[in-house]
């Protein structure tokens, strides 16, 4: 747009060119009355003359009907300064002389009111050449409040009554008022309202012209009366209409005065317009722009060409005239020969001139609407959010414009503004000129909505070379990025703000502003897209802006805070700055901001709370989140042993699959996701603990103090933490509290206090975290200490829950060996324990867990409920069970039936080498043959174990091979015994919600091997009622060991020794047995339950008492569990028929053996008795001889050698309940020699007559032992 | 030829950005920012007019004291950004044309490199090279 041959025409010559720029004019302003609105003297404040001046300027545009009757639209315009340099382009452009004044002023007294009369006249005699009229306002005493603000009107009328000097120009005017609209619009006194009339203007514009020339001759001499109120009067040098207001009211008729004001100023401009327009065009002076008056000195004025030049200027300042005079279409048609004649003679600044007029009326035509934002302060305003672009053009004008000849239309205005523009250009001196010009351009063609056109005419206002001072360079910069910023280029406006905050700054500035810097970089930040908030910052994943120029806008900021005395803001923006462009720093960059950081915040410590600008902007808080960077952040659960359960889980109903193989979870993706909602608890008053894990980015160390949790919900106490984190460490960190309420807690972050800035990291604004996570806080639960008396175990084994296990205690017991364990209980917390439950766990079998762990409940529970502080003790009694029967044999192998048992014994013992005798085991030779060596003690194992005969007996399996040395069986190494005491105990309002604390004490029972029943059998005793259980004690320690068996016997055994005892054992008694015998519908369990009866009636009469003399350790064996035969069991229980043999009349005693010869006839009478109480049927009483070559032979094949005389057999058809039977026969040996008489009553098999008489069907009864009888020769 | 080069994504944020002389990119990142509201306005006012075949060069944006600042537009409005020194007169519309489309291919080529994600800065070495190579016009 710049012409190249700007500078050619220009003087370099000093002229006093206008130096004043005003960047605030729009086209519109060359049709407006200029107005000054001065402020004088000091005792009116600023607020209220800015609310005055506010209110004066809303009286922008006046209509006022001309004498031919046209209404005229006079536009005003009110400044608060005007240079009275920019008077001197009055020629040039009309619209920049000053018109009028208004003066606003305070007094309280008298001198004041002087004072300020005299500024006003000064200000007149300043402006004096292009004054038309003058208002003052004067604002009295507040003490005068009797007279209303509206009287200053009877005063008025008394001023002008009195002042018969003034009657020259005022009264005139006063005299004789008859303007129509003026009268509508006047309010109380028309009096007052002044206008000229229409029909004196001729002759009243000549005089004005004088007068106002006048003012400064006459305002010495003369000296109006003026009586003010009651006690102030203006001087009497002071001739201006005053009008007196009291400031508190609300100076209803200030509009109707000034729109009085402006219709004078009106009709004295008409006056001059209509002056101007009657000179004869040929005739006129040649009108200069200031700096042009030495251009033409010596020039030919008389030329042609110069004439034209005169003529076309006056055209063109006529055009000014009536655009003033709102006379739109005169102005235009004037605009347009001007700009004709002057494009003759290439008088380019005046062309411009008239083409800017051009423009100016068009635009005022088109666009008349167009209007300065006045509420708006420049400095002050903030960027609005959406650029202006009101579109104003309205349908009533479209029908207008087409009547008015010469206007442009919307395409040409810019167009010809850029042509008046490079026309301006081309002198060095219209600089100013050309700027305004420019700017104007800019306004109108935003508001046509051509934002690259204004675009180009701004961009065109910084090639323009001007001599301004700093505050006008400044002021420029502002108003381009004002009007950047309307045409939506916010970058640019941006620029231009941040261009003028440097300039506020800048070292040419004598005086350096640095809030106005400060608050312009921060108005710059929506054009560079930083937001003030860093969590909108940081929330986007998508960076915005451009970091560089962003990091260097915030560090400028910084620096300006910082010049500003403002150091809570400085350290404010550096903290914003590390927080939201910490990934695009350099590392050195982060640790130079980072210790900047630090001596900033040491003058003013950075706080999470938002601060307030003066001009209300409200600088929101910044949280360093960066530093350090959280890398986790995990809720811990409370530890096993305090986490609270629930006292009564509710049975979950799985349905009927327990398992199945469509994996929901799987198809519900969000089960992945980590949850906010812990599923676990924290208990109130308890300690829990969050785990961060800390990165600190930094290359120094950094202490990090005061970190607590944020926590909403209910009442938490977080304990502050301090942490020194080295470089580039992750580091753990656990932060503690403790929630003082039951309820919902939910963990929003944690706060720091790092480089001098206390931060409030909330994981809702941090990347890669939850928003928040809540935990549920369950009311108060009691903590218990436990204490053992035993010492803690070495180790844990792995074992089901474990990790409730607070304590531990380990002992080592000999089997059978007892011990008690004291625990202690302590309630350590301040709510009483009211619920206490004990149970053990292990994997052993209930039975037996429960014969090692015993303990008493209700010694326990009166103990209760355990205050705080209180301790309770536990006795646990440990007993180490175990089972003493060797484990030779399976039970099934027993319950299989006699036969069967005796079958596979047999052959297993014949397997097992030669020195087992093959036996019949189910002979009843045995138990006769047991009794020989009864007592006897072998010091042989080997060989007692060959003599045993009882074939059931676990040698069969076991088969000892090696002689002397004791192989142990597979148990009898020491087992460990692991268990758990469960504790689970609650109190308080815990209990009350259902909740309990469960813990445990681990215990280890090592259970040592003492002595072992490695076999067993039963010989019949010397009485009936007795019998012998003869034991194979094997003594596993390897201590001398002492054996009671019964009350009175006892016995010593090496270490690793065996021995066998016979033990006395009272027989089973039938009463035990009976309901077995009266059962009617039994089957083969009878068996078993028969054995089980015997095994526990012998388990419990049977008492080993062992002690080991070296340890002092006494313990008990149990024979419980032992298996028995069938051929035992008859022993073992007492037989259902009693038996009464009678050899030659004398009673046979048990045991005995008969002496006879050869030869000899002995009488056998065998009485027998059934101890039943049910009849015995079909019993076969049988009387048998035999020998037994003790090698497992019995020989019954005695036909050679004995004779019975009488019945060997006898069926006895029925034996009643007590009743009695005998039966005798005689026998006769024939050769001698040992024999055997066994005695027997069999019932028949349950196929035969009688089925199932009794659950021992086809049994047969003994009489044991079997008698012997030697015959000698 | 050129003394800095812009690549700027759809949502305005340098993706690219190099110079001849490092110790100036701040004022030139400067002076690209602005002329980003010159190629906004540039682009909405060119759909008003609704043309399919949209002219992807836009033309010199501003020029300043010292320099020229000329935009291009691809069609998924990535922006191109070239910055001529203003006393280079002897550089032709023409030439800054071929500048653009020469960028404009390297650019499309760098996209294709499945490791690049679109809209991520632009790091590759072998770009930055390319970059150069035309901004020297060699």
């Amino acid at each position: 747009m710049r012409s190249s041959v700007s500078y050619i025409l220009s003087s370099t010559t000093s002229e006093p060119n206008m130096s004043h720029p005003d960047y605030e004019q729009y086209s519109h302003d060359h049709a407006a009355l200029l107005i000054l609105v001065k402020h004088l003297g000091s005792q009116l404040k600023n607020k209220v003359f800015n609310k005055f001046y506010e209110r004066i300027s809303r009286v922008n545009s006046v209509k006022i009907t001309d004498s031919t009757g046209q209404v005229r639209n006079i536009l005003i315009r009110y400044i608060k300064d005007h240079p009275v340099e920019n008077n001197d382009w009055g020629d040039f452009q009309t619209h920049r002389r000053l018109l009028g004044l208004i003066s606003l002023g305070k007094y309280d007294s008298q001198q004041e009111l002087n004072e300020i009369c005299r500024v006003h006249e000064s200000l007149k005699v300043k402006y004096t050449n292009t004054l038309y009229d003058s208002r003052c306002i004067l604002f009295g005493a507040n003490d005068e409040r009797e007279y209303p603000s509206d009287n200053s009107s009877p005063e008025e009328q008394s001023i002008v009554s009195s002042s018969e000097v003034l009657s020259s120009k005022d009264s005139s005017e006063n005299s004789d008022i008859t303007n129509e609209a003026q009268d509508k619009s006047s309010v109380k006194e028309e009096t007052t309202s002044s206008s000229y009339n229409p029909l004196t203007e001729g002759e009243s514009s000549n005089k004005d012209n004088e007068e106002i020339k006048s003012d400064k001759v006459e305002e010495k001499p003369k000296s109006p009366v003026k009586t003010v109120r009651e006690k102030f009067t203006t001087p009497s040098n002071f001739k201006t209409r005053a009008l007196f207001y009291n400031e508190a009211e609300p100076c209803s008729d200030l509009e109707n005065q000034l729109t009085e004001f402006i219709n004078s100023l009106f009709w004295v401009l008409e006056s001059k317009r209509l002056e101007r327009s009657r000179e004869k065009l040929e005739r006129v002076s040649l009108l200069l722009a200031p700096f042009e008056k030495k251009d033409f000195v010596g020039l030919d004025m008389d030329s042609r060409n110069n004439k034209k030049r005169c003529t076309g200027r006056m055209t063109k300042h006529l055009g000014d005239l009536c655009l003033q005079a709102g006379l739109l279409s005169e102005s235009l048609s004037y605009y347009h020969s001007a700009a004709e004649t002057l494009k003759s003679v290439n008088d380019w600044l005046w062309l411009g001139a008239a083409y800017e007029g051009l423009c100016a009326a068009s635009a005022l035509v088109l666009y008349p609407n167009i209007q300065r934002n006045v509420s708006l302060h420049r400095n002050s305003s903030l960027q609005e959010g959406s650029p202006k672009r009101s579109n104003s053009i309205t349908t009533p004008i479209e029908v207008t414009k087409k009547d008015i000849m010469n206007m442009l239309p919307p395409e040409e205005i810019s167009k010809k503004y850029r042509e008046a523009i490079i026309h301006y250009s081309k002198y060095q001196n219209a600089g100013i000129i050309e700027t305004e010009a420019c700017f104007k351009a800019a306004r109108i063609s935003i508001e046509q909505n051509h934002s690259l056109q204004a675009a180009s005419f701004l961009q065109n206002v910084v090639f323009i070379n001007l001599t301004l001072s700093e505050q006008e360079k400044i002021q420029r910069f502002e108003t381009l990025s004002d009007l950047y910023t309307q045409t939506g280029f916010t970058r640019k406006a941006a620029f231009c703000q941040r261009l003028a905050a440097t300039r506020y700054v800048s070292p040419q500035n004598p005086t350096p502003n640095w809030n106005q810097c400060y608050n312009l970089i921060l108005q710059s930040f929506p054009g560079h897209k930083i937001m003030l908030d860093p969590t909108e910052m940081c929330s986007n994943n998508v960076q915005m802006g451009w970091p560089l120029l962003q990091i260097q806008l915030l560090q400028e900021l910084v620096v300006a805070a910082k010049r500003m005395g403002h150091s809570a803001l400085a350290t404010r923006h550096m903290t914003y700055l590390l927080q939201t462009m910490w990934k695009h720093l350099s590392p050195t960059d982060q640790k130079e901001l980072a210790i900047q950081l630090q001596s900033l915040s040491s003058q003013c410590e950075g706080a999470p709370v938002p601060l307030v600008l003066d001009s209300g902007i409200v600088i929101p808080p910044a949280n360093l989140s960066n530093i350090p960077v959280c890398a986790s952040f995990v809720l811990r659960n409370l530890q096993p042993h305090l986490q609270p359960r629930k006292i009564e889980t509710l049975k979950r109903d799985l349905g009927p699959f327990l398992f199945t193989p469509i994996n929901f979870g799987s198809l519900e993706r969000r089960t992945n996701k980590p949850q906010s909602k812990m599923d676990f608890l924290w208990v109130e008053n308890d300690v829990c603990e969050v785990t961060l894990k800390l990165v600190n980015p930094l290359p120094f160390e950094l202490k990090v103090s005061n970190m607590r949790l944020l926590t909403s919900g209910v009442v938490f106490e977080s304990i502050p933490e301090t942490v020194v984190l080295p470089s580039d460490t992750p580091t753990s960190v656990t932060l503690n509290g403790t929630p003082k309420e039951s309820g919902e807690l939910e963990i929003l972050g944690y706060s720091t206090h790092t480089l001098g800035v206390k931060s409030n990291c909330r994981l809702r604004y941090m990347l890669n975290f939850l928003p928040l996570y809540s935990i549920e806080v369950i009311p108060a639960l009691p903590t218990m200490e436990i204490k053992t008396s035993l010492p803690q175990s070495a180790t844990f084994s792995s074992f089901q829950n474990f990790e409730n296990v607070v304590t531990s205690a380990s002992i080592s017991l000999y089997n059978g060996e007892s011990t008690e364990c004291t625990i202690t209980l302590t309630n350590t917390s301040q709510v009483p324990i009211e619920m206490l439950e004990v149970s053990i766990q292990s994997v052993l079998d209930p039975s037996l867990q429960d014969q090692i762990f015993k303990w008493s409940q209700e010694n326990l529970e009166s103990q209760l409920p355990l205050m705080p502080n209180g301790t309770a003790s536990l006795t646990l009694y440990l007993y180490s069970a175990a089972n003493f029967l060797a484990t030779g044999f399976g039970t099934a192998e027993l319950s299989s039936g006699v036969f069967g048992s005796s079958h596979a014994s047999s052959i297993m013992s014949m397997s097992a080498g030669p020195s087992s005798l093959p036996s019949r085991l189910n002979s009843p030779v045995h138990s006769a043959m047991g009794s020989s060596f009864h007592g006897a003690r072998r010091n042989e194992l080997n060989s007692s174990f060959r003599s045993s005969n009882s074939g059931q007996s676990s040698m069969t399996t076991t088969g000892y091979r090696s002689p002397g040395a004791l192989t142990l069986p597979q148990h009898a190494a020491s087992s460990i015994v692991e268990g758990q005491l469960q504790l689970r105990y609650s109190g308080g309002a815990g209990l009350q919600a259902g909740y309990c604390r469960t813990c445990s004490v681990f215990l280890t029972l090592e259970m040592l091997p003492s002595l072992q029943v490695t076999n067993w059998d039963v010989l019949p005793a010397e009485t009936s009622s007795q019998f012998y259980l003869v034991l194979d004690i094997a003594n596993l320690t390897s201590q001398e060991m002492e054996l009671h068996y019964t009350p009175s016997k006892h016995m010593l055994i090496e270490g690793h020794e065996s021995c066998r005892i016979p033990v006395p054992v009272n027989r089973c008694p039938l009463s035990k047995l009976t309901k077995l015998y009266m059962d009617q519908n039994s089957g083969l369990d009878d068996r078993l339950d028969l054995d089980k009866i015997c095994s526990e009636h012998i388990a419990n009469l049977v008492d080993l008492r062992w002690q080991l003399l070296s340890l002092n350790v006494k313990g008990k064996a149990t024979l419980k569990g032992i298996t028995l035969t069938p051929n035992m069991l008859d022993i073992v229980r007492m037989s259902p028929l009693n038996w009464e043999v009678n050899i030659n009349g004398d009673y046979l005693k048990p045991q005995e053996e008969i002496n006879c010869d050869a030869g000899d006839c002995l009488n056998v009478c065998v009485n027998i008795s059934n101890s039943l109480e049910k009849p015995l049927r079909q019993l076969m009483l049988t009387i048998q001889f035999y020998q037994d070559h003790q090698n497992g032979t019995h020989n019954y094949r005695l036909e050679t050698r004995v004779v019975i005389v009488g019945g060997a057999k006898k069926l006895l058809p029925t034996l009643e309940p007590q009743g009695k039977t005998w039966h005798s026969c005689n026998v006769l040996f024939l050769t001698p020699g040992q024999y055997k008489m066994d005695i027997q009553c069999s019932t028949p098999d349950s196929s035969t007559t009688v089925p199932a008489i009794t659950g021992t069907a086809g049994h047969t009864w003994r009489y044991i032992p079997a008698v012997d009888i030697n015959v000698n020769i | 030829m050129a003394v800095c080069v812009g690549i700027i994504g759809k949502d305005n944020s340098p993706k690219y950005f190099t110079c001849l002389n490092p110790d100036e990119e701040l004022g030139f990142q400067y002076k690209v920012l602005s002329s980003l509201d010159v190629v906004e306005e540039k682009l909405s006012s060119g759909n008003k007019t609704g043309s399919d075949m949209r002219e992807l060069y836009l033309g010199m944006l501003y020029s300043l004291e010292t320099h020229k600042v000329y935009g291009y537009v691809t069609n998924t409005k990535i922006k191109f950004i070239i910055v001529v020194d203003s006393t280079n007169t002897a550089l032709r519309d023409n030439e800054i044309r071929s500048m653009f489309r020469k960028l404009h291919s390297i650019y499309a080529d760098n996209v294709c490199n499945p490791f690049y994600i679109p809209d991520e800065p632009i790091t590759s070495k072998s770009f930055d090279r390319s970059v150069k190579h035309i901004m020297t016009g060699a």
